[in-house]
Parts: C-alpha cells; structure tokens; sequence
C-alpha cells in the first residue's frame, strides 16, 4: 500500500518533474502570466499525462517495439487534440489566450518521458497514479509560478485585487518585468533553489 | 524588406526560447559544452527550416478549412480538418527527421558524424512544433513561413550556443549548493532574456 | 514480408483508424459549440464597441441570451459596397464570399460590414471593423460612432499581439476611454485622427478633439493605428457622406 502512496505522492515534492527532473519546462513558463491559464494549462497536462500513461500501459505488452515511439505520439497527439477540441468548446476566452501552448503539450517531456520511463514497464493501476502524480507535480509548480507573477506583476490573484486593502493613493504598481520572459526565468530559478535546498537534493559538476 | 523585418524579429525580438520558452528542455540539458551546443543548434536550424514550410503546404493543401478545393470534389471542398493539425504536424517532424538521418548517413558521414545523435532529440523539441503551430496561427505566406522557419532556428543556435558559453565560465564561480546547474542556468537565462528585451521595438 | 512485420503494420493501422475516429467523432461533436463560441466573441466585441458594459459589476460576463438580445432587437448588420459606399442588398455574414471573409484588412476586402444600432427606429449608433498593422501585428478592433457620424462612442482592440506592456497597452482601457467623445469628422470633411508621440498636450496644448495620448515606447504601434484608422474611416466615408445628406 505504501508503495502506491509513493507512486502518487513523489512526484510532488521529492522527484519533481519540473524542479528535479527538469522536464516540461518550455510550457511551464510561457502560460504562468496568469492564475487562470496556467490553471487551465495544468488541467490539460494532468489529463493528458495521466490518460496517456494509461492507455500505453494497457497496450504495452501488444507494441511492437519498433514502432514503439511512433505509437506512444500518436496516442499522446491523439489526446491533445481531444483536450484542445474542450477547450475551444467550453473555454473559449483561455483557449485562444493559451494559443499554441496546449498543442505543445505533445511534445512537453513529461508526458513522453513517464510514458517511456514508466507505463511501458507497470500494470495500468500503478501508470495511472505515476500519470496523475506527475501531472499534479507539475501543476503545483506552475501554480506556484503564476501566483508569484500575477501578483508581482499585476498585483492581482484570479484577476481579484489582493492590494485593495490599502488606501488609493498608495495601492501598488504592477511590476512589468514580472510579466515578461525574463520573470519567468528568474522566478522559477529560485524557486528550484528553495526546492533543492529544503529537499536537499544537490547537482554536482 | 518585409521578410528581412520578420527574420530580424524572429531571432532577436521574439526569440523562441527566450520569449516563448520553446525548445527548454534541450536548451538546459544540451548547453554544458560549447561543442554540443553548436550541434544541436545547428540541428535545430536544419530541421526548422525544412518542417515549417513543409507543414505550411500540408495545412494549405490538406487540413485547412476547404483546403481540398483543388481536388475539384465538391464533397472534399467542404471539409475542414485542421483538428487534425497537431497529429500530422508531429508525423511530419518525425518522419523528416528520420528522412534526415539517413541522407546524413549515407551521403555526409562526416556531418552525420557531428548532428547523429542530436537528430532523434529533435522530434520531441517543442520549439519545432511551436514554429509550424506559429506559423498557422500568425497566418503566415510560404515564403513567410520558410523565412520564419530558418529564422526561429538561428534563434535558437544563437540562444544555446551563447548559454553554453556562459556556462563554461559559471564552473569556475563560487555558487550556493542549492543553485548549482538548473537553478543559477535558469537565472542566466533570465538576465540573456533581459538583454534580448533591448531589441524590442526595433523594426526595419 | 515475415510475420512479424506483418504485425507491425497491423498494429499501427489499428492505431491510425482507432485513434482517427476517436478525433473525427469529438471534433463533429464539437464544431457546432465552437462556432458558437466564435460567433458570441465577435457580437461580444461589437457591443463593447457600442458601450455596452460587456461584463457586469459582478466581474460576471455577459450573458449568451442577453446579447443575442441586443442582436435581434438593436443590432442590425448590413454591408456596403466600398468603391462606390452603396449598401449591398440582401447581403449577410453567411452568404459573404469566401475571399471576403480570408480578407485581413479592408484594404482586401469589397464588402465592408457596417452595424447599426437602432433604438425606436432611428438609428442612433454606427459601429465598423478596423484593423491594420501595429508594429508587429495586424491590430483588430471595432470603432463606434455616434448618429452625428463624428462623435466617437466607442473603441475596441480585442486582437494584436504587440509587445505585451508596451503596443499591447493599446487593449488596455485607459487608452481606449480616450477616443470616447473625440471628433473623427468637421466642418464638412473628415479630420486626421491622431494617437500622439506621448503627450497629445504637447503638440495641442489645451487639448484637441482629435488626438488622443499615445502610450511610451509603443510609438510605432500608435503610428500604425493612425493609418489604419484614418483609412479606414475614409472608406466608410463614402457612405456616411450619402447619409449625411
């Protein structure tokens, strides 16, 4: 039992995709401007992730290998066009801010990565927890991120004001470089750094 | 003068990993050694230049809204298939990729020798997808998209190629444990971006 | 070919038209929804043009119904020629011309949209697409006029993509509140419009009716602006002068 625990809990803090792993960063960063489509980001992946895992380990035994990679991006393609054809559909506003992004998801490492790492070798149970961990692992990152920026840079959380409380004339100035690439960098490198130090885990030359 | 002002924009002012974040994975992994670096980029380059117009002509002639007009059927004109842009975009990637390879190996071993090994990493480089889903969306002529193709991949040799550099020096400096590889290459990274940020507004 | 490869191509056939009717079955699913979705972002958009207060005090968005609403009881559509600025009879956004609808910019196009706004059977609003190159994009917007055909009432950029914080400010609403009440047209003949370098005191000290403040450091993307709008308003001229009488 703890065994499944394990599978589902590490990846969140201990064996980070993002911030030990270092995979699937390329989108973790381009969609943190604001909560809400980073939300809707991390929702896609963790879908996404968690439904490729799945679906390869059900079928892992009947591959072939040969044509095993080729497989693994249609499955994956596959799943990202359904989630993109919903977003259009449902959540039209963030779909179009998100743009190219979900289709990016394709080829974002984690989903490849855990498909090749781990869903080819474990019974579906397991590949379905090591999906959804990951996919969580990754969302709380890019939360973390988009919190940090939206309220840095436009001074806002869910496009609510958190600096209402304070008088008019001395309400806070979004800081514009929070919003731009730069920030992004910047922010998700200390992060890493508080990360490394608090789980104690180092890389060496 | 127009394609001269989108390549210009494409490698400087929207660099597509230090504005967009494409290709990070292999920009952070593939940026220790100099020599590395300028292979991978030099990959990169290659592979951009002939998917995005590739995949332009597959959107135009095959998936977009009544693409299928010049078929002459008029149950084929009304189809719309873009939905199915991202699949064979990725088949397309691969497969050229895979076509790359073996020209290489059998005509050039020499540089077969020297991109080999980058050239399978390459499919799964979001900043390949991302030039072709760019080029969709921006709407872009073939000319445009070839253009923008080559140009996004100078981008991208300019960005890994400068990264690895500063890396090299960064192993003599005395950095917190913590901070050591990603972290203080991710704050590299931010302050190249920075100084990216200064081509902003620069149009021709 | 030995068996084994023969199970190869098997398989992937199996993958290829599993995984095709998977994608066939939800995209037809959902074409219908994101039309409509398409359809109620560019009414959205018009009414904003129009001064409607799009999302409520609540934060809440409009809803699909009330603009629909709008649509049916205010809002009427028609087109017009743009050599000759006569209206097209008959014609609707359905039965426009495929090339008409590829058009990026009036430049392109023959047929130029025009909504009205009606209220009591007069009509007291005008509202027109205006689009045109910023400085790295092609700027989409609507422009509203007042019954006076000068007044500005409204002014919308909901596509670009400049340089977020700097061109991309021209979404933003303390730049587009500035053109409510300006002037596009006086003494008989239309006026240049300007969004200034900076400051519009500066060149017009006591203010002008005609020029607004330019945002800094996105020059280029208001000087595209200018000639965009300015163009476009000559287009629609040639109706409005009809009108005008």
């Amino acid at each position: 039992m703890a065994k499944t625990r394990d599978i589902l809990l590490d990846p969140l803090s201990d064996n980070n995709p993002i911030a030990i792993q270092v995979l699937g960063i390329c989108s973790a960063l381009a969609v943190t401007v604001k909560m809400e489509t980073a939300m809707v980001m991390a929702l896609a992946l963790t879908t996404v992730v968690t439904f490729s895992n799945l679906i390869i380990s059900v079928m892992r035994k009947a591959i072939p290998a040969k044509i095993r990679m080729i497989v693994e991006m249609a499955v994956i393609a596959s799943l990202v066009i359904v989630a993109d054809q919903f977003l259009q559909a449902y959540m039209f506003e963030v779909s179009r801010q998100l743009s190219v992004f979900v289709g990016l998801i394709i080829t974002n490492c984690i989903v490849m990565g855990r498909a090749e790492a781990f869903a080819l070798q474990n019974p579906p149970g397991p590949s379905f927890l090591d999906g959804l961990g990951n996919g969580l692992g990754y969302s709380a990152i890019l939360l973390i991120v988009a919190s940090i920026r939206e309220i840095l840079g436009s001074g806002t959380w869910f496009g609510h004001d958190v600096f209402a409380f304070m008088p008019e004339s001395f309400h806070y100035m979004g800081n514009g470089l929070a919003l731009l690439a730069p920030g992004a960098f910047i922010i998700i490198g200390l992060i890493i750094w508080a990360h490394r130090t608090i789980v104690g885990k180092f890389e060496t030359d | 003068m127009e394609l001269l002002n989108l390549a210009v924009k494409a490698i400087f002012v929207e660099n597509i990993v230090l504005s967009f974040f494409l290709g990070m994975c292999s920009f952070l992994a593939l940026s220790k050694k100099v020599e590395t670096a300028t292979g991978l980029g030099i990959a990169v380059v290659f592979v951009l230049t002939m998917t995005t117009p590739l995949n332009w002509l597959i959107h135009h002639f095959l998936l977009q809204d009544g693409a299928l007009a010049w078929t002459g059927v008029a149950s084929l004109a009304r189809l719309d298939l873009s939905f199915l842009n991202f699949i064979c975009f990725i088949a397309v990637i691969a497969s050229a990729v895979q076509l790359v390879e073996m020209t290489l190996d059998r005509f050039f071993p020499a540089l077969y020798n020297a991109l080999g090994i980058f050239l399978p990493l390459i499919t799964v480089n979001c900043s390949i997808l991302g030039g072709s889903l760019f080029m969709v969306e921006r709407e872009y002529n073939l000319s445009e998209a070839t253009v923008f193709g080559f140009s996004a991949g100078f981008g991208f040799f300019l960005a890994i190629v400068s990264l690895s550099a500063i890396r090299k020096k960064l192993r003599y400096s005395n950095i917190p444990p913590g901070l050591k590889g990603l972290g203080i290459t991710f704050i590299m990274t931010g302050l190249m971006s920075i100084g990216f940020l200064c081509f902003s507004g620069i149009s021709l | 070919m030995q068996k084994d490869d023969l199970r190869i191509v098997g398989f992937a056939a199996v993958v290829c038209i599993v995984c095709s009717l998977v994608l066939s079955a939800t995209a037809s699913m959902l074409k219908q929804r994101q039309a409509e979705n398409v359809e109620l972002d560019r009414k959205i958009n018009v009414l904003k043009a129009f001064g409607v207060a799009v999302v409520g005090e609540d934060g809440k968005k409009i809803s699909k119904d009330r603009v629909d609403q709008y649509f049916s009881e205010n809002i009427s559509e028609i087109y017009i020629a743009k050599d000759s600025g006569e209206v097209v009879e008959g014609m609707t956004l359905a039965k426009l011309p495929k090339e008409e609808l590829k058009a990026k910019t009036a430049v392109e196009k023959t047929m130029l949209p025009l909504y009205l706004w009606k209220e009591d059977g007069k009509v007291r609003k005008y509202a027109f697409p205006i689009s045109g190159m910023g400085l790295w994009s092609i700027l989409n917007g609507y422009l509203a006029l007042d019954s006076d055909l000068s007044t500005i009432v409204g002014l919308t950029f909901y596509k670009h993509a400049e340089t977020p914080g700097l061109g991309g400010e021209c979404s933003s609403d303390w730049f587009q509140n500035q053109f409510k009440g300006k002037k596009v047209f006086e003494d008989g003949k239309l006026l240049q419009f300007e969004v200034a370098k900076g400051s519009a005191e500066i060149k017009y000290p006591g203010g002008s009716d005609h020029a607004v403040d330019g945002i800094s450091g996105a020059t280029m993307t208001g000087n595209g602006i200018n000639r965009f709008l300015n163009r476009d308003l000559q287009y629609y001229e040639k109706y409005f002068s009809r009108i005008r009488g």
